[in-house]
């Protein structure tokens, strides 16, 4: 291990993995995966498809159950309760690979849905957050846009927008890149290197191997439901420890 | 509540013949109006200007009136205008048809127009007749994506024919009523009918998720 | 063959009347359904096993009847059930409720199936609940393909509520034949029956063709 601290680490974690396991039927998710978050990092999730990533980050917010093992938020397990859950993920802001926005809804809309279902805002006080949120992700002309009209780099940052709009303690990234055209890959990264540059709090589950080396404080190797290697990004991507991990950003074309 | 069903006991071949014959006036009615719906279709589709016209006014008007019109009209009102006098069965049969064909004739067609227009030119470039590109190319395309709307025709059909009853037909509903009448035991022989009737439809619909569970991905292209 | 279209001219009203009672059967039905429909597919999607299971066999049992022997079994069965004296619209009403809630769940239910697993996992990662997900995010996009099917139905239902006439529902088709019974004038009675269920479904059936243009979901 190398001797750098981690960011923060003096502080409580704002998110701790013990042990976690999660099987679908014969096929094992993950298998016993243990790591902490800590306020203020940006933490990459990489790995090859189907080892484990994005189930940890749907296990995070609860969209998966576990199987077994245990995951801390802010010190307090996740709660079993559907009622205590959802106060748990509006805690935490979520980006999905296919953008999910709501189709009838408008661009704006869609920002301000859960200030005004989920937190009972006034719709004029929703509305004017969610327009300082658009102008964030430098969407303001594109507020009444249907999502069918906007194209798909655009509608991830109002889908990031969205999650924001919660003002969440933490955001889960998952592949938010991955079914984007090459061309608007790079606003999105755009704004979610501010987002990091602010402080926030980030899980980024991602194959864009420029953006882990360049904006991540942590980077976690999976392999196979388990973890294969941790560290800051000049480790990972500089001088990995694990042999499996040199051959997978090999065959991703890293030469670091 | 008390119940009795010693009357089905006792008069089981009397519903048992009513089975026999809603069987056979569904397998008659199915054949008939797949074979008329069929020709309807390509008359529309391909047929002159006139004909195609005439032909969508009948199956718009078919769509506009209740089976249960038709069976009476024919039944009644036919022997009227042409003095000759109809059985019931055979009433039931052609109104049934003259419905149902109508409901073929559009799942036909839907069918048919789904398939790709290059499908039908590739055919003609390779020198075939329209009857050609229709037996060979289109039909064995349009008739996997039709199945599932047949499916459901073919139980339409068989609950269209329990209204064959209105005209004393005596499949299983009439014979149901009769019984019912004679036996004062109304509750126990309707729902031992309910139950003769769920047997058999309920595996046609069933059936037809499956397959369309198994087809669904050959409808997109 | 004589023919004295006159009798139609002289029952207009008892005609219009059966008309009229023809479709409050059938926006009665309809009003009941759909929300029975909704109902009866978020059973059948409940996690808790005896309402999936109660919701599954109600859907299957009253669309895989035929429709006039559940208007004659509501007729004899349900005041045995209920123990009240029903009316035979109440009881006719029930029958077409039945079976059309019935249709309708299966409706709604691929109507709900239609839209992708991730659109309601946005919804529940903003902290919505299982209902604000449903009402705000799947339905109003389910109803875009639901719609089309809803409009065939209505119009099934239309004339289907012709059935609830065996057992004396004062609708148009029971107004026609007994006007006809009471008359002789069978041809008369029965082609104006024909002609106004005609008139007044050909419309139906047209605007049902437009909501599928409008609507339907184009491969």
């Amino acid at each position: 291990m190398t001797a750098q601290p981690r960011k923060n680490a003096d502080r409580a974690p704002m998110l701790v993995y013990k042990d976690v396991r999660k099987r679908y039927g014969s096929f094992t998710a993950l298998d016993g995966v243990s790591l902490h978050v800590n306020p203020g990092e940006v933490v990459c999730l990489i790995g090859p498809s189907g080892s484990g990533k994005s189930t940890l980050l749907r296990c995070t917010n609860g969209l998966e159950t576990l199987d077994g093992g245990e995951v801390l938020f802010e010190g307090k397990p996740l709660p079993k309760s559907d009622v205590e859950m959802r106060g748990v993920r509006q805690r935490m802001g979520m980006v999905f690979q296919n953008f999910e926005l709501f189709p009838h809804k408008t661009a704006l809309e869609n920002v301000a849905t859960g200030l005004i279902t989920v937190k009972k805002m006034p719709a004029d006080e929703a509305n004017r957050r969610a327009m300082a949120l658009m102008a964030k992700v430098g969407l303001s002309d594109k507020t009444a846009n249907y999502p069918s009209n906007l194209s798909g780099g655009q509608q991830q940052r109002v889908a990031i927008a969205r999650a924001l709009a919660m003002e969440p303690h933490v955001m889960l990234f998952d592949e938010p890149t991955s079914a984007l055209d090459p061309e608007t890959v790079g606003e999105v990264l755009n704004v979610m290197r501010q987002l990091a540059l602010e402080g926030m709090t980030m899980i980024v589950v991602t194959h864009e191997m420029s953006f882990a080396r360049r904006v991540a404080s942590w980077v976690v190797v999976f392999e196979k439901g388990k973890l294969l290697e941790e560290g800051p990004p000049t480790q990972i991507f500089d001088a990995p420890l694990k042999e499996r991990t040199r051959d997978f950003l090999s065959h991703l074309g890293w030469d670091g | 509540m008390d119940l009795d069903f010693s009357p089905l006991l006792d008069s089981w071949r009397f519903l048992a013949s009513g089975l026999g014959l809603t069987l056979a006036l569904s397998a008659a009615a199915v054949l008939c109006s797949f074979a008329a719906g069929l020709l309807v279709a390509l008359g529309r589709l391909y047929g002159p200007r006139w004909l195609s016209v005439i032909l969508v006014f009948y199956i718009d008007s078919m769509r506009a009136i209740p089976v249960f019109v038709v069976l009476v009209w024919i039944y009644f009102a036919v022997p009227i205008l042409t003095g000759h006098t109809f059985a019931p069965f055979w009433a039931a049969l052609t109104g049934i048809t003259i419905h149902v064909a109508a409901y073929v004739a559009e799942v036909v067609r839907a069918g048919l127009t789904s398939i790709r227009r290059g499908q039908a030119q590739a055919g003609y470039a390779l020198g075939m007749s329209t009857a050609q590109v229709l037996r060979v190319i289109l039909l064995p395309q349009a008739i996997v994506r039709m199945m599932p709307a047949f499916g459901s025709i073919v139980s339409v059909t068989i609950k269209d024919t329990a209204i064959a009853a209105v005209i004393a037909v005596p499949e299983l509903m009439r014979q149901a009523e009769t019984l019912a009448g004679q036996t004062y035991r109304p509750i126990e022989i309707f729902t031992a009918v309910m139950l003769i009737y769920f047997v058999i439809i309920f595996p046609i619909t069933r059936l037809i998720d499956r397959f369309y569970g198994r087809v669904a991905h050959l409808g997109r292209s | 063959m004589n023919l004295d279209w006159s009798i139609v001219w002289s029952s207009r009203w008892l005609l219009l009347e059966g008309a009229a009672l023809t479709v409050l059967l059938t926006a009665l039905t309809m009003l009941i359904s759909v929300p029975g429909g909704i109902l009866l597919a978020l059973m059948r999607g409940s996690r808790f096993k005896p309402v999936s299971l109660f919701a599954t066999g109600f859907v299957e049992l009253f669309r895989n009847l035929p429709l006039l022997l559940l208007v004659y079994w509501a007729f004899y069965v349900m005041p045995v059930l209920t123990g009240l004296a029903l009316s035979p619209f109440v009881t006719g009403l029930t029958a077409l409720c039945l079976n059309v809630s019935a249709y309708n769940s299966e409706t709604f239910r691929s109507g709900i199936a239609s839209i992708r697993k991730g659109q309601g996992e946005a919804g529940l990662a903003l902290g919505m609940s299982r209902a604000q997900v449903f009402g705000e995010i799947i339905l109003p996009q389910a109803w875009r393909r639901v719609l089309p099917v809803l409009a065939s139905t209505w119009v099934s239902l239309f004339k289907d509520t012709s059935l609830v006439s065996v057992i004396a529902v004062g609708e148009l088709a029971h107004t026609a034949m007994q006007i006809r019974s009471q008359s002789f004038r069978v041809l008369e009675m029965l082609t104006a029956m024909a002609a106004i269920y005609w008139l007044m479904g050909y419309p139906q059936a047209k605007l049902v063709d437009w909501i599928h243009r409008k609507y339907g979901v184009r491969e």
